[in-house]
């Protein structure tokens, strides 16, 4: 059982290492010739004169919040479908009560305008 | 009904497909790509490249320094000197066009009362210092030698216009 | 050939035997996709470029079939640029972890009934876990560069792409509800009998919602404000230059495969040919297009691929709200809706997709 998952570790190490080896040629072959303006940091032609490191909209963090709430309503839904056959009727109802009461949330945020990006 | 109609359009994406059906006519239109060093384009006798100097069928050259393309051109790009030649006559000792200034503009070749100052069919010209980009009167005169027969048959192609 | 390897490599003590029979497979899936991603982009530029009245790239080597092997030449030669308050480990990391999540999904793809590396059961999960990963790249990219189009960029196209996962998410419960099970393989076997039993039929909203996001997901034209290069110059990527930029180009290539690929699995019937049980085709000469091949499963990947180059020759770019009032006020009320008739459909045991 647990050995079908082994060429899944060898292939995730391969495809870390694919990257690793083609950032290590990129290094050997390439010139490296920093100088002060070619290593500053991008900013349509004038100088960086502050850091990055900036505050930014409350929204995406509102995303990031009600993206975990749908993806976790995602993981509960996939074990149920594979086992659909087993659970019967009652697992189908409890599954759309279950799914009601997240559209019930849905449309509250929705009616808040957490959705909005004017 | 409106609202309906434009709900079940938007939902079914309509519009989108009726996009994607021009670009996919298209993929099988024939292309009109120009594969340029081997194919160009056609050019007009009006057509403005590099510049040159005509002369006389005689020999003598056109111009009589009357620094009226020196006075027009908008880039400031013809220098102009002149002196009195041995037998009187008017002439330039030096005429410089700065080609990395010029703009092509033509105005030169249309203020010239002798038609000496013209503009060739010449386009593919490179220059790797600033000098090269120079055009001095030497050059601008074996210019003209060097397309007169050109020059003079797309002026001829050119007068019922004028 | 395996037997061949087997016998070869006999000598070795026997776990040693299975790491390196393990490690040549994926070099045979590696090696075919990695050229695959190369030529995308050739036929990337010449497609657009036929839509466009132009010919693309045609100079190098014989009507341009070299151009990608050039591109990479000169990219693997260019100069690798680390600005100067950038965190070097992590912008070095990004572009690894964007490579090997989008490669290491490639595990679990079966490209016909015996032929996949890792035969699990939870091959879809995995892939959505793999995916999920790959978000991270983009926004270790952004922040460690220290630019500001790079930090918006990681902003937005971290937003966008965990906004579309849950339209995906939806989609795929879709596609679990009708094969009741995770193993790709599975997937495409409960779909056999024609293309009358393909998933594309009942779940064909979920197919649509399902490709645009994966459009969306990676990050493609017309959802590519993560790039814009009108407004933030090159998005995430703008301080990346030569080989650490040719990764995350590969990466986001890979993930256009590896979506075109799960969508021809899960919705067209995989390496199943569309015109299996039809008596006819299966008595003529023509009997091998009736057949089950690997050709089918590529073919219809290929397809989808065009839809991708099709969708970003013809679409402007959408506006940033536009894009997240698709995600969430369109695709997921859509799936939603969906997952219900499913349910119905389920419970009626409707077609020869939904009975148990």
């Amino acid at each position: 059982m647990l050995e079908s998952y082994l060429p899944i570790l060898i292939f995730i190490f391969v495809g870390i290492s694919v990257g690793i080896v083609m950032l290590g040629m990129g290094f050997v072959l390439s010139p490296h010739r920093p100088d002060k303006e070619k290593n500053s940091t991008y900013e349509c032609g004038f100088e960086p004169f502050e850091n990055s490191r900036i505050n930014f909209d409350v929204r995406y963090y509102l995303v990031a919040i009600l993206f975990i709430i749908f993806d976790l309503e995602i993981t509960f839904l996939f074990p149920w479908a594979v086992v659909l056959d087993d659970i019967g009727v009652f697992g189908l109802l409890a599954m759309a009560l279950f799914l009601i009461i997240l559209v019930v949330g849905f449309i509250y945020e929705w009616k808040k305008g957490a959705l909005e990006w004017e | 009904m409106g609202g309906m109609t434009r709900f079940f359009k938007s939902l079914f994406l309509v519009e989108l497909l009726k996009g994607m059906r021009l670009t996919g006519r298209y993929l099988f239109s024939k292309k009109i790509t120009v594969q340029y060093p081997e194919e160009k384009t056609p050019q007009s006798h009006r057509f403005r490249g590099k510049h040159a100097l005509r002369r006389y069928a005689n020999g003598e050259e056109r111009c009589i320094a009357c620094k009226l393309c020196e006075a027009v051109c908008p880039a400031l790009a013809i220098t102009i000197e002149s002196e009195q030649r041995d037998d009187g006559s008017r002439r330039t000792t030096r005429y410089d066009i700065d080609l990395s200034k010029c703009i092509f503009c033509g105005f030169c070749e249309e203020s010239c009362p002798v038609d000496s100052i013209v503009e060739t069919r010449e386009y593919e010209y490179h220059g790797e210092t600033r000098e090269d980009l120079l055009m001095t009167k030497e050059k601008l005169l074996a210019m003209g030698d060097k397309y007169e027969e050109e020059i003079a048959a797309d002026r001829a192609k050119d007068a019922i216009y004028r | 050939m395996l037997d061949l390897l087997y016998s070869l490599t006999s000598f070795l003590p026997e776990s040693l035997q299975t790491i390196i029979i393990i490690l040549v497979k994926i070099a045979v899936l590696l090696i075919p996709l990695l050229l695959g991603v190369a030529y995308l982009t050739y036929a990337e530029r010449k497609i657009i470029g036929y839509m466009q009245v132009r010919i693309g790239p045609n100079r190098v080597g014989p009507r341009g079939w070299l151009q990608p092997i050039a591109d990479a030449v000169k990219l693997m030669f260019k100069e690798i640029v680390i600005p100067n308050f950038a965190n070097k480990f992590l912008f070095l990391l990004a572009p690894v972890l964007s490579i090997g999540t989008a490669l290491a999904a490639w595990a679990v793809v079966p490209f016909n009934a015996e032929l996949v590396l890792a035969d699990v059961n939870a091959g879809l999960l995995y892939i959505l876990a793999m995916t999920s990963v790959g978000v991270y790249g983009v926004i270790i990219a952004g922040w460690a560069s220290n630019s500001k189009y790079a930090m918006l960029s990681a902003l937005r196209a971290s937003a966008q792409i965990v906004s579309y996962e849950i339209a995906m998410g939806f989609a795929l419960v879709g596609v679990l509800m009708a094969s009741r099970s995770l193993n790709l393989g599975d997937i495409v076997i409960g779909q056999s009998g024609g293309i009358y039993h393909w998933y594309l039929l009942p779940l064909f909203p979920l197919f649509v919602v399902y490709f645009i996001s994966g459009v969306a997901e990676t990050n493609r034209a017309p959802f590519d404000v993560a790039e814009g290069e009108s407004e933030i110059v090159a998005g995430f990527h703008v301080e990346y230059s030569g080989m650490a930029f040719s990764i995350f180009f590969l990466a986001e290539y890979a993930n256009m495969i590896l979506i075109s690929m799960l969508a021809s699995l899960m919705f067209l019937g995989g390496w199943l040919s569309p015109f299996e049980g039809i008596e006819i085709i299966q008595n003529s000469s023509l009997a091998f297009i009736g057949t089950a091949s690997i050709g089918w499963l590529l073919a219809k990947a290929a397809f989808l691929l065009l839809l991708f180059l099709w969708f970003r020759a013809t679409f402007p770019r959408y506006r940033y709200d536009q894009i997240m009032r698709l995600g969430w006020k369109v695709f997921i009320p859509i799936t939603i809706v969906w997952i219900f008739v499913i349910g119905l459909m389920y419970y009626w045991q409707i077609g020869p997709w939904f009975t148990h």
